[in-house]
């Protein structure tokens, strides 16, 4: 049997593919369509299928609205402390963890993981119920110390990754002709490992900014970050438009993931992350 | 990625980098023992070891009792049971198709639908649950179609047990279609075209060459939805009915509303209870494979 007698004709009509295509469009990008309307429609009464008008005036009441502004800013406070507190304890440990030899190294690596076997609400709901006795619930520092625990897997394990990609022999060349261990990591390792844990930091920062749950749990109701006053618009807003002005603003950090992370998602690796 | 030896590298300065290690490490593992693995052994012990009437505290299931007694309770972890099932199931079967035509089709079009099966991902809950609303709801886009070409509006399912299927069978499209996907990796183009050779349909390629090489990937996409779902918050509080509800807004509801922590954490508990088959299973795929890397 010839090699070239394969499987796959050359220039038949994908079906299958066209399929897939319109039914995905469908249902993934049509209710994204609408939403983007609803933010720049000025009128947009029940029955006509477009709106009557379109413009932006929704967007200069939403954005001179000031429980937008403390959403936004409150969200964007949380998210920089925790990335930050995150990164400064977290890329030592997974230097250490590709680097070095310790006691227990393998059991305390894998031990990151030990949150992925269970439920996560229930598991924030656990959290919550110690918090209640060290009086963190409602505060901003109980909020970021639940988000922070929700950070620890990816920031170490995607770093580790990072690290152990790193030549070895071209830090003990560096090291051969007299560079200090400090030089070593400045100017060999960090430029090699950097791209990656930019990645992790800026996977941590995004999904930091639409954590919900620990915030809702721990952080209601003095901590308003902007998913949680999405929420109150979904329940309680009659105008429909400033939902749709704040999805659109909410979406704005997931469009930069999705610009730089979109090629460490699609590769392999990522989806092994997830045990696959 | 494989946590090889690190003697290579450390060379001689072994004593001082054991010291060393374990002191970066601190912090990080410290938090995972006190935010992880004391609250959920805390919540274990404080469910079962009460005070009673008098004061006295001993082994109790008291909070368990009620719960398994109580119509309501039940009512909402049999909604959950089911939501989690129907969805994990529905995910396999509109997942495994994509995920299969993804592998073996290499024309632009496949990459098409490959970004878009992946899109949710950059598509946070609530701003779905809100198109959701916006294009299911009453009055919603479909409506506003359907009224278009003189046609019913739908019953919407905004509001009842269908709403948080959806919403959650969307928004786990692409993590299920990236398992499957890696999956199929492990199975060569060369077995197929020897199985196609000797004669084999469709079918038969499907059922006795693929499936058999991604049973265990199904497993751990079925795993990661059913504790992805049974714990679901913000699409069955936005999207869901009021009453009975699901886990994740029982929990937080009886929590917060109710400042009852004690039933909370009892429905916390009982939910790793039913998930703890597939969390050990994910846990232990996951760990098999960053050790085969």
């Amino acid at each position: 049997m010839a090699v070239d007698s394969t499987y796959r004709p050359p220039r038949e009509i994908d079906w299958t593919g066209i399929g897939f295509a319109v039914v995905l469009t469908i249902v993934i990008v049509f209710p994204l369509i609408v939403v983007g309307l609803w933010a720049f429609a000025d009128v947009w009464r029940y029955p006509s299928v477009l709106p009557q008008q379109f413009g932006l005036r929704f967007w200069y009441q939403t954005l001179s609205r000031p429980d937008v502004w403390e959403s936004i800013t409150t969200s964007i406070e949380l998210s920089v402390t925790v990335t930050l507190i995150s990164a400064i304890v977290c890329l030592p440990a997974a230097f250490a963890f590709a680097r070095l030899q310790f006691p227990f190294r393998s059991l305390l690596f894998f031990s990151f993981i030990a949150g992925q076997a269970f439920p996560k609400f229930g598991l924030l709901v656990a959290i919550a119920g110690i918090f209640l006795s060290l009086n963190l619930i409602g505060t901003f520092w109980g909020v970021v110390l639940i988000q922070l625990v929700g950070t620890l897997l990816y920031m170490i394990w995607i770093p580790v990754a990072a690290f152990q990609g790193v030549s070895p022999r071209m830090e003990e060349a560096a090291r051969d002709v007299g560079a200090s261990p400090l030089r070593v990591f400045w100017s060999i390792t960090l430029p090699q490992a950097g791209p990656t844990i930019g990645a992790a930091v800026l996977l941590t920062f995004v999904n930091t900014f639409y954590e919900t749950e620990g915030a809702w749990l721990i952080g209601a109701p003095a901590v308003h970050t902007m998913p949680i006053l999405m929420i109150s618009f979904i329940n309680n807003q009659p105008v429909i438009q400033y939902g749709a002005v704040l999805s659109a603003i909410l979406w704005l950090p997931s469009f930069f993931a999705l610009l730089f992370a979109r090629r460490v998602i699609s590769g392999g690796s990522f989806a092994r992350g997830f045990g696959a | 990625m494989s946590l090889a030896p690190a003697s290579d590298i450390v060379g001689t300065e072994k004593s001082r980098g054991r010291l060393l290690g374990l002191l970066l490490v601190a912090i990080p593992v410290l938090l995972v023992f006190c935010m992880i693995i004391y609250p959920i052994i805390s919540a274990v012990v404080t469910t079962l070891w009460q005070a009673d009437a008098n004061g006295k505290v001993g082994f109790t299931l008291k909070t368990y009792q009620f719960f398994f007694t109580d119509g309501y309770s039940l009512s909402n972890l049999w909604l959950t049971l089911w939501i989690t099932m129907v969805g994990a199931i529905l995910l396999i079967l509109i997942c495994l198709p994509i995920a299969l035509y993804l592998r073996f089709a290499k024309n632009r079009l496949a990459a098409y639908v490959q970004g878009l099966a992946i899109f949710p991902l950059f598509v946070p809950a609530i701003i779905l649950s809100f198109a959701f609303i916006r294009v299911l709801g009453p009055n919603g886009a479909v409506d506003l179609l359907l009224n278009a070409a003189h046609l019913p509006k739908i019953r919407t399912p905004y509001l009842t047990p269908m709403g948080p299927l959806i919403g959650l069978v969307w928004d786990h499209i692409p993590l299920t279609v990236l398992i499957l996907l890696a999956g199929l990796g492990s199975v060569s183009d060369a077995s197929i075209e020897a199985a196609r050779d000797v004669g084999a349909g469709r079918l038969r390629l499907l059922w006795h060459i693929i499936l058999p090489r991604v049973g265990n990937s199904i497993l751990v996409a079925l795993s990661f939805s059913v504790l992805g779902i049974f714990s679901s918050f913000t699409i069955p509080y936005v999207l869901g009915p009021a009453a009975p509800e699901m886990m994740g807004p029982f929990m937080q509801r009886t929590f917060r509303d109710l400042y009852d922590p004690e039933n909370a954490i009892t429905q916390a508990v009982i939910s790793f209870f039913f998930c703890i088959a597939f969390g050990l299973f994910y846990v232990r795929s996951v760990v098999k494979n960053q050790r085969a890397r």
